[in-house]
């Protein structure tokens, strides 16, 4: 018998695999074919671009609020206007140098383009003259002490000025916003947003200090619009010299956050550590670049599979459960396990299935000894009132099954 | 090329060179240097992978749950030894063993590696691709080459019903031979002539024999041969559905937990927490079309021994296989042969192109065995309509592969949740009852069991309508 179920070797089946076996990797020459296209396209891309940076001139960014930028940023213009009006505009980038010219005839400007550090702020709350700030600077509590800056800030937007503060009344509605300010007795507060100006004016200690929420209203872009410029000039034009504070122009192969976390020797972090580190940096890089070509590359191909679908056959019967279960369907519930229990017991009592429901009752009454109205109620009733008369019901019917075998 | 480890561990070694060198700047660049002149010489030194030829051979048939060996043999015509790693890249239910493994191939020799397949389904099986990577001599990388040497396997069923072929051989000896009947039917030849004895059935009395010898002479009979068995196969949405448990494990048949019990957030349902847990989520089984086969398999045999001639289609919306005039001892083959490639197809089976396929390639009255499931459904917008076109010219019998876990479900009613499964089942096995009975009443012989119980009750109804001469 094992010959004739064994299979039997068909002469197709041996022949057809013998073919000769044929290289299909990749070589050098279609390698190329396949990458010249892209290459070419990235080397292209590569050209464009160097030619837009070489012939666009400077791609310099602009520096922020910086009098000598001419960028949109900048704040040239401001400067420029300044000095027609024969104010001085002293262009300083450290608190060293402003606390060097500092006098009673002075305006310090202190914008948020400037990263100040606790020690420089300190130095600059402490300097004779006027002070402008301008911006969220971070430390307004020490360099205005009296004002505090309210925790929301406001839409930068068209504001007008609302109060007595005359260059402020001169100028008209201006591009302000930013922080609010809720400021000392005798302080005069202008540009209000939500009745809280974002502008803020007082006398402390013989000098002026004036807080204002944004300082976008001074860039190149915005001076013309509005009454900006008569503000900006207004604010800054009250003594002869204005001492503006710029951000230090990076130097080379120094970045600007070695400069903030310089220690207290003036050493940087970079500074104190060896070189050996970042080449090391490097070569590690290197490693993990040889470790994921390792991992990476496979022995041949990934082989995908058609499999067939796998789904059980009584998934449908469950989902059926589920939904009388979620329905607490006991109706429909207790009708099949009646019409199950029904179609065992009927033909065991040598009964036809057409027998009424009386017969049934009688004859499975007569073989169990039950009360026929238990029964009945059990086979034809009302359908249970709730899950555990269903439990109830099925275990009776199991009874009654067992008791007619 | 591939880079190894060894390449990467180099340049592990070199951030601490670099970290300690008085010059980091050129340690790096010489690390790097040295690295690259390293893989240099590898690729330059290590054994051609394109010239490689490979020849194959070994199993090409085998029986779903035997393992087939293949061998691999490498020849190396370069002038370098060829020494690394191989892959014979199979499909991952063909389950080849080893992954990879070692080569050694020296030039202008060959050596002979083996791969073993243990299979986890049905089907053809073919090898994709031969990937190969040759080391260099420094170890820092290998060449590596993918080549194409295509063999296939096929997987056939695995008849596992077999083991019920002797008994059922013996109840047809049974029929043929020694107890010749005494009723005739359309499906019995004339055996012979003996002698009266009491208890015969007296409309059998030959009065012509009677007559001539001084004796009452009976005529017997036996169960014609060469009748014609047409195996009908239903390969459409209703034969996916996994049932009873799997004799051997198929591919992606373990159940991923999350996927089967989704969990909805927002409704408790202590019963269906309380099911995972005292009953671990059942495997799904087997497709009820590989259960179908087991049984058509089994039936074939049983029919090719009693002298009937057996055909074997496979349907759903189109003939996905036709096995007409096997002779007896080429039936078996060729039947596993053309089912090891089926699988159920996920679309409605169309009945009606099935029962013109059957009428016109059964000519002559016949035995359609059909199986399918019994799904009420299915069959009330499918087979009900034109079964009668088949009934009135063929002897139709419909097999149906029950499921255990639904009579499962119908009998466990210990919790609420429980009884309202249960009363899910009672209706499902009402709606087979029903179907059952509408097919019966329709002069359609029905056969519906339990997966592992198909193929000898199948066997059983061939037997019992060859005793009664209806075939």
């Amino acid at each position: 018998m094992s010959d004739l179920l064994a299979p039997q070797r068909q002469p197709g089946d041996t022949t057809a695999p013998q073919q000769p076996s044929t290289a299909v990797s990749a070589t050098p020459r279609t390698l190329w074919r396949a990458a010249r296209a892209p290459l070419a396209v990235a080397l292209l891309l590569v050209v464009v671009a160097a030619a837009t940076v070489l012939l666009g001139g400077q791609g310099r960014p602009g520096r922020y609020l910086d009098p000598d930028d001419g960028s949109l940023a900048g704040g040239r213009a401001l400067a420029a206007l300044l000095r027609a009006h024969g104010v001085t505009v002293d262009r300083v980038d450290s608190a060293d140098r402003a606390a060097a010219l500092a006098s009673g005839d002075r305006l310090l400007l202190v914008t948020d383009a400037f990263p100040l550090t606790p020690s420089e702020v300190g130095r600059l709350a402490d300097l004779p003259g006027d002070l402008l700030i301008v911006g969220d600077t971070g430390y307004l509590h020490v360099l205005a002490p009296e004002v505090r800056a309210n925790r929301e800030r406001v839409r930068e937007r068209s504001r007008e000025p609302r109060c007595d503060l005359p260059g402020a009344q001169a100028a008209g509605s201006a591009h302000i916003g930013g922080l609010t300010f809720s400021g000392p007795r005798g302080a005069v507060g202008c540009y209000p947003a939500d009745d809280k100006p974002t502008l803020l004016r007082y006398a402390s200690g013989g000098r002026t200090v004036t807080v204002v929420g944004s300082s976008g209203f001074m860039t190149n872009q915005r001076l013309d619009e509005d009454g900006n410029a008569a503000l900006a000039l207004n604010l800054l034009r009250g003594k002869q010299a204005v001492t503006w504070l710029v951000r230090p122009a990076p130097e080379e192969g120094e970045s600007q956050d070695d400069e903030t976390l310089a220690g207290p020797e003036g050493k940087s972090f970079h500074e104190l550590m060896p070189d050996n580190v970042g080449w090391g940096v490097w070569m590690a890089l290197i490693a993990l670049l040889l470790t994921i070509l390792w991992r990476g590359r496979r022995l041949g191909p990934v082989v995908a599979e058609r499999l067939p679908v796998v789904v059980r056959a009584a998934e449908t019967v469950e989902g059926r459960g589920r939904l009388y279960r979620a329905r607490r369907a006991r109706g429909t519930a207790a009708e099949a396990l009646r019409a199950g229990a029904l179609d065992r017991i009927v033909p065991r009592l040598g009964l036809t299935a057409d027998a009424g429901p009386d017969a049934v009752v009688s004859a499975i009454a007569v073989r169990t000894g039950q009360d026929p109205r238990q029964i009945g109620a059990a086979l034809y009733g009302p359908p249970p009132a709730d899950d555990a008369g269903l439990v109830g019901l099925a275990g009776y019917l199991d009874f009654l099954e067992k008791g007619i075998q | 090329m591939a880079l190894s480890g060894r390449a990467a561990l180099v340049a592990a070694l070199g951030v601490v060179v670099v970290l300690i060198a008085p010059q980091p700047g050129p340690a790096l660049a010489g690390v790097c240097l040295l690295l690259a002149a390293g893989v240099l010489v590898d690729l330059l030194f290590a054994g051609a992978v394109r010239p490689l030829r490979f020849h194959r051979s070994g199993d090409t048939l085998i029986r779903l749950g035997q393992t087939a060996t293949l061998q691999i043999v490498v020849e190396n015509p370069g002038r370098r030894r060829v020494r690394g790693e191989l892959r014979d890249a199979w499909p991952p239910s063909a389950g080849a063993v080893p992954r990879s493994q070692p080569v050694d191939v020296p030039p202008g020799e060959r050596r002979r590696y083996t791969v073993t397949l243990a299979p986890a389904r049905r089907g053809d099986r073919e090898s994709v691709a031969v990937a190969v990577r040759s080391r260099g001599p420094l170890g820092l990388a290998s060449r590596q080459g993918t080549h194409r040497a295509p063999w296939s396997v096929r997987v056939l069923p695995p008849f596992l019903s077999r083991k019920h072929l002797p008994s059922r051989l013996a109840r047809l000896r049974e029929l043929e031979g020694q107890h010749p009947a005494l009723v005739r039917g359309q499906g019995t030849e004339f055996d012979s002539l003996r002698e009266y004895v009491v208890g015969d059935d007296v409309r059998s009395i030959d009065w012509r024999a009677t007559a001539r010898r001084h004796d009452v002479v009976v005529r017997t009979w036996r169960p014609e041969r060469d009748r014609r068995v047409l195996i009908v196969l239903d390969t459409g949405r209703t034969s996916a559905g996994r049932v009873g448990v799997a004799p051997i494990p198929l591919a992606g048949a373990v159940p991923r937990r999350g996927l089967l019990t989704p969990s909805i957030p927002g409704q408790s349902r202590p019963g269906a927490v309380s099911r995972t847990q005292d009953e671990a989520l059942p495997a799904p089984g087997w497709p009820r079309l590989d259960w179908s086969m087991d049984a058509a398999l089994l039936l074939a045999a049983l029919a090719a021994r009693a002298g009937d001639r057996v055909d074997f289609l496979a349907y759903d919306r189109a003939v996905r296989a036709w096995v007409s005039g096997a002779s007896r001892t080429e039936l078996l083959p060729a039947l596993v042969n053309v089912m090891a490639p089926i699988e159920a197809e996920l679309i409605e089976a169309d009945a009606a192109g099935m029962v013109a396929a059957v009428l016109s390639r059964a000519r002559h009255r016949c035995l359609v065995v059909l199986l399918t499931d019994l799904n009420a459904a299915a069959l009330d917008e499918g087979l009900m309509p034109v079964l009668p076109q088949l009934s009135s010219r063929h002897l139709v019998l419909v097999a149906g592969v029950s499921d255990p876990l639904v009579a499962a479900m119908a009998a466990r009613k210990g919790t609420a949740e429980q009884v309202y499964d249960a009363a899910a089942a009672e209706r499902a096995m009402a709606d087979r009852r029903r179907i059952t009975a509408r097919l019966r009443r329709h002069g359609v012989e029905v056969v519906d069991a339990a997966p592992d119980e198909i193929a000898p009750a199948l066997a059983d109804a061939y037997l019992a309508l060859k005793a009664a001469g209806r075939l």
